[in-house]
């Protein structure tokens, strides 16, 4: 037996309002999903410019199951009305007009209040580390293994009579572990020049290239040996990721590199690299932001810079107090982190635990944000 | 000295203005960050002719001095010219040259640099094996404690891991109680045997559990110590990277980090 048709019933409410958070030209639309949503083909929004009597357009459609749909490229300050049309097959049925709504720009993101927030003391507690670090007081920072052993990795290539690859991931130089890279890779040019050792610096972006090769450069100007740098070996390799990891593979086996250091931003091909160091037996220290490809570089390499850690490299092997003192001010920041979610743990337990609902204020503070 | 200070205050007003980008959506702060990035990507599609500069003159090099393996250079220049050539030709002819009809690109991306990449990337799966194998050797207790929270991921994570981990542990305890065993066999001392074949007879024990509880409650182990310990670690590690991150910033922004510059 053949089943009737369905018929298409319209959504029950439509609701149009400015897009929040926006730089303006853009409106909202929400609406309740039809009864027979089910078996809904589209939703097609229309737009009606200055009046309720105006032409329909079709601003756009979405799939069934969508309550939402964002209209782009409008003219702030205009008055639009919007109704929903309900398709089943090739049967439509259209809502009620939606109320007026005014496309127009934010000042503020409310949406990024907590960041601003955040922002705002972690950027005081900089500032203060940094007037203690201008009045010249003393900063301790605990010590980094990885970068305890920078010299030694340089050294003991040296004494091999190895060159030192050093690999600066597949980041770009927009990338912040990119820059942090470039710091670690001038303070290594630096001890290369110092022991007279050769530097090879394949690259996957010719931008960090070139900031590369200015950066070895002037590592070996402050080892006062500009005559021993070879811009040859900082060159571009490829800009493809496996074929980086294959060019770089091929570097290793054939220069046999004493000390590899892998700095920067990494992706799949990070074990690729770091095994292959391993199997040519160089001393190998890497450093990542790629909280996935630590694991690999913790089991492969000899020493890893964990995240943070290498953000703080340059500071660290700089030695320089008003950089210094930017660590010191994310160390307290940490520690304030710690602090809070300590708090909040044992409210929110004493909450479950009690049932005292009072408890939660902590917790319904942040949702504030 | 203007080499220095001019990029400094050109990286100090950009950071600043991204900044208050991030907060501010009105124009003409909006769309910063794309604008921005727009001419990131302009400048450095420019920049790749200094890779190909750079990679050529490499090559070139190699050949000239007829360095070891200096073939493979030539192969590379040889690949390079004739993928260009035919890029423009296909450009020219066909409009673009990433257009199916441009059949060599078409060809050579298909059966050559696919099957490249796939290899290159399938050497990851032998990788991940020996880096495992050497993490996961229990000589310390970290070491061990790796090696028990991967197996039991691994087997609550996998088809029928489940049913497979009951006879793996029964394997690995019927192998502890022999080795037991004969360590109390070549013990003299009445108390060490005693507790030796007292061990041999717990770890058959503790066979009935394991077939009874594994099967049930390991994959539930194993998203246990994905969700909590692992993820608590990795936001840890998060945090950290985001403050890290912030601090970098201000220092390139205050212009104290300025390694990147000439």
């Amino acid at each position: 037996m053949k089943s009737p048709p369905i018929v298409p019933l319209p959504v029950p409410s439509v609701r149009a309002y400015d897009t929040p958070n926006d730089a303006g030209g853009s409106i909202t639309v929400e609406w309740e999903l039809s009864p027979v949503d089910s078996v809904v083909r589209m939703y097609e929004v229309y737009r009606l410019e200055g009046s309720p009597e105006a032409e329909p357009v079709s601003a756009g459609f979405v799939l069934r199951g969508t309550q939402k749909f964002q209209d782009n490229n409008l003219k702030d300050g205009e008055t639009y009305y919007y109704f929903v049309r309900t398709w089943v097959g090739e049967e439509y049925a259209d809502s009620r007009l939606s109320n007026p709504a005014v496309p127009s720009a934010q000042w503020f993101h409310t949406g990024r209040k907590s960041a601003l927030v955040i922002l705002l003391i972690y950027g005081g507690l900089l500032f203060y580390y940094l007037q203690q670090a201008r009045s010249g007081k003393p900063l301790y920072i605990r010590k980094i293994a990885g970068l305890e052993a920078v010299d030694e990795a340089v050294g003991r290539s040296t004494e091999m009579g190895r060159p030192i690859l050093f690999i600066p991931g597949i980041g770009y130089v927009s990338d912040i572990p990119t820059l942090a890279a470039l710091a670690i890779l001038k303070r290594v040019a630096k001890k290369a020049a110092e022991y007279e050792a050769e530097i090879i610096v394949p690259n996957f972006d010719p931008i960090v290239m070139t900031a590369a090769q200015e950066v070895v450069k002037e590592g070996f100007m402050e080892a006062g040996r500009p005559d021993l740098y070879n811009e040859k070996n900082v060159y571009f390799l490829t800009a493809d990721q496996f074929g980086y990891a294959a060019g770089v593979d091929g570097i290793m086996v054939r220069e046999k590199p004493g000390a590899v250091f892998l700095q920067g931003v990494f992706y799949a091909e990070s074990l690729i690299l770091a095994e292959t160091g391993h199997s040519i037996g160089a001393i190998q220290i890497s450093g990542t932001t790629s909280v996935t490809q630590l694991p690999f570089f913790i089991a492969a390499t000899d020493y890893t810079l964990i995240g943070e850690e290498m953000y703080a490299a340059s500071a660290y092997l700089s030695r320089d107090p008003l950089s210094l003192s930017t660590i010191k001010a994310e160390d307290v920041a940490k520690l304030g982190f710690i602090a809070v979610f300590l708090i909040g743990i044992l409210l929110e337990t004493l909450a479950a635990i009690t049932g005292n609902q009072a408890l939660h204020f902590f917790k319904n503070w942040f949702s504030l944000f | 000295m203007m080499r220095r200070t001019i990029p400094l205050i050109i990286t100090f007003i950009s950071g600043i203005l991204l900044v208050f980008a991030l907060f501010i959506p009105h124009k003409p702060f909006g769309n910063l960050e794309e604008r921005f990035n727009d001419w990131y990507i302009i400048v450095s599609g420019f920049t790749m002719i200094l890779g190909m500069d750079s990679l050529l003159l490499h090559h070139w090099n190699k050949i000239r001095r007829r360095q070891a393996d200096w073939f493979h250079s030539a192969a590379l220049i040889v690949a390079f010219a004739v993928t260009l050539v035919w890029g423009f030709y296909s450009g020219i002819k066909v409009g673009n040259p990433f257009d199916p009809k441009s059949t060599f690109l078409q060809y050579f991306y298909t059966y050559v640099f696919v099957p490249l990449q796939a290899t290159m990337f399938s050497l990851l799966a032998f990788f991940i094996a020996s880096a495992a194998y050497r993490a996961f050797r229990a000589r310390t207790l970290n070491a061990t404690l790796l090696l028990v929270a991967a197996v039991v991921v691994m087997l609550g994570r996998v088809p029928k891991g489940s049913g497979a981990s009951v006879v793996l542990f029964g394997i690995a305890l019927v192998a502890l109680a022999v080795g037991l065993v004969l360590h109390g066999r070549s013990l003299v001392d009445l108390r060490g045997q005693l507790l030796a074949y007292g061990g041999a007879a717990l770890s058959i024990l503790a066979i009935i559990p394991i077939a009874k509880y594994f099967p049930t409650y390991l994959p539930a182990v194993a998203d246990w110590i994905m969700n909590i310990p692992q993820l608590a670690a990795k936001r840890g590690i998060f945090i950290g990277i985001a403050l890290g991150g912030i601090a970098m910033s201000l220092r390139i922004i205050l212009g104290i980090e300025r390694t990147y510059l000439k």
